[in-house]
């Protein structure tokens, strides 16, 4: 949480302090309204990549008022960008398995910048998607052309289901005469390091 | 020139559509929501057409370029079914404060019921509270009825005409908007409500203030690019390259953007097109080779 209000600019930091956590309709519109507040500029947040302003905002906002609006409702109702930033604050938030099935479902999306809200510089699926879940997820990264390095835990999560996933992947790609993505090979093995 | 098309519902259209109207110049979008053809019969699947609005249409556009921006509203046709009508009322709220949602619409009359003037009065009301434009649909049937009508709930509701655009407007409704602070808008059509030289007319005839020009494209019988073809009828008949910038660029961005919900930045967040990312799973790009600018 303090990395994430650490990230941004003053300003933006300020905006954010001033919704008050437990006041459930404001932080509703602030969620909604972070862009006009506080811009898209992209900020770096450390070991999370790149977010814009108004996703780190509202992270920042969802993590602080947990106790007033739930991540469910914020992503049903949300608009692209306020998905991307629910998604992106899930493994910031208490007892972050409750929020399974979202994630999931989230990955289920056909906007790629909230699959990769979830899937990418997130450490939520290595800590808690079940192992089918996982493997599709990698796989869609890869079918995207996404790089795969941007998989939180993909070595240590590897296993025998994935590598033949990925095989037979690389199998179909090949017996089309289309390209196989390069960062393939190390998932094909089941590589562990 | 750069080209604002600001009311198309590329929901019932096409990835070939988004090709060839980012081909011919058109870099941004407004989509109103409307009806769908047929009517729906709950505030549910409402709900799911304006999460398609601020969710997976605006991704669509930006793989082509396209700034996609939208309306949401109770169309006057929905407004007369009372199964579903109370309940789109209280959605709106939950969408009318989003990004990208830069006015309050479409609205109006169609069969000029009490019904319609109710929901068209109630969503003044809101889009106030928003702090939003509207945009104003007028009827096919008695045309120039609904839009005095239109007018006459403006001025009673006391809401700013400035943020006002009567749209679909003809020969006959078009001096009657102009006669009041409200913006004119046309849509240009294959068969029916205005085409190209007609609009080139009237644009000689009444110059640019406060004139817009649309395609209305959707499920019928329709076509997306007629923004770009009227641009260049005016061309054709002497209308100078900057007043068909006025009407094609400017007046949308300085209507719809009175109240600050059209930045600089969002214009240009989808300018870059990049494909590659995308190019096969569940992205538009069902395995093509992508595009790269
Ligand atoms: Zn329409």
């Amino acid at each position: 949480m303090t990395s994430l209000l650490d990230a941004l600019p003053s300003t933006a930091r300020a905006w954010v302090l001033s919704v008050a956590p437990d006041d459930r309709i404001a932080l509703l519109g602030a969620f909604s309204g972070a862009a006009r507040n506080v811009g898209k500029d992209p900020c770096a947040v450390p070991e999370r990549g790149t977010w814009g302003a108004d996703e780190l905002a509202r992270a920042a906002l969802l993590v602080r008022g947990a106790a007033s609006v739930s991540p469910e409702e914020l992503y049903d109702r949300g608009d692209n960008r306020e998905r991307q930033a629910v998604l992106r604050a899930l493994p910031l938030l208490e007892a972050p398995e409750r929020f399974l099935p979202l994630a999931v479902e989230a990955c289920r999306t056909n906007v790629l910048t909230i699959f990769e809200a979830i899937a990418c510089e997130n450490p939520y699926p290595q800590r808690h998607f079940p192992e089918p879940n996982w493997n599709q997820m990698v796989l869609k990264v890869a079918f995207n052309g996404l790089a795969l390095a941007r998989i939180v835990g993909l070595a240590a999560r590897s296993n025998d289901e994935l590598a033949r996933m990925a095989s037979d992947f690389a199998a179909e790609r090949r017996a089309a005469g289309r390209p196989v993505p390069a960062d393939l090979g190390s998932v094909m093995k089941g590589e562990t390091t | 020139m750069k080209l604002f098309d600001p009311h198309i519902h590329m929901t019932s259209r096409t990835t070939d559509d988004y090709e060839a109207m980012a081909k011919a110049g058109i870099r941004a979008i407004i989509e109103p929501a409307f009806w769908l053809g047929q009517p729906r019969t709950k505030v549910g699947t409402f709900e799911d057409y304006f999460q398609a609005l601020v969710g997976w249409e605006r991704f669509r556009a930006s793989q082509f370029g396209i700034t996609h921006f939208c309306t949401i509203g109770l169309n006057p046709k929905e407004a007369n079914n009372p199964n579903v009508a109370p309940g789109v009322l209280e959605l709106m709220p939950h969408y009318l404060g989003k990004d990208g949602v830069v006015a309050v619409g479409e609205i109006g009359f169609d069969d000029q019921t009490p019904a319609e003037e109710k929901y068209f009065a109630a969503q003044l009301e809101l889009a106030n509270k928003f702090d939003l434009p509207v945009l104003v649909h007028t009827p096919h049937r008695d045309k120039k009825r609904g839009t005095e009508r239109s007018l006459a709930l403006v001025k009673e509701q006391r809401f700013p005409e400035e943020r006002v655009v009567i749209d679909h407007n003809n020969e006959e409704t078009l001096p009657l908007v102009l006669a009041t602070g409200c913006w004119a808008g046309h849509s240009i059509y294959p068969n029916t409500k205005m085409d190209e030289p007609r609009m080139a007319a009237l644009v000689k005839k009444y110059g640019t203030t406060r004139m817009i020009v649309n395609s209305a494209a959707d499920w019928g019988v329709s076509d997306p690019l007629k923004v770009p073809k009227t641009a260049q009828a005016m061309k054709d008949v002497g209308v100078s390259d900057a007043d068909i910038e006025t009407i094609v660029w400017n007046n949308p961005i300085a209507f719809f953007g009175q109240t600050g919900r059209i930045a600089a930045a969002d214009l240009g967040e989808a300018a870059k097109i990049d494909q590659a990312q995308l190019f096969e799973g569940n992205s538009v790009l069902r395995g093509q080779t992508p595009v790269r600018t």
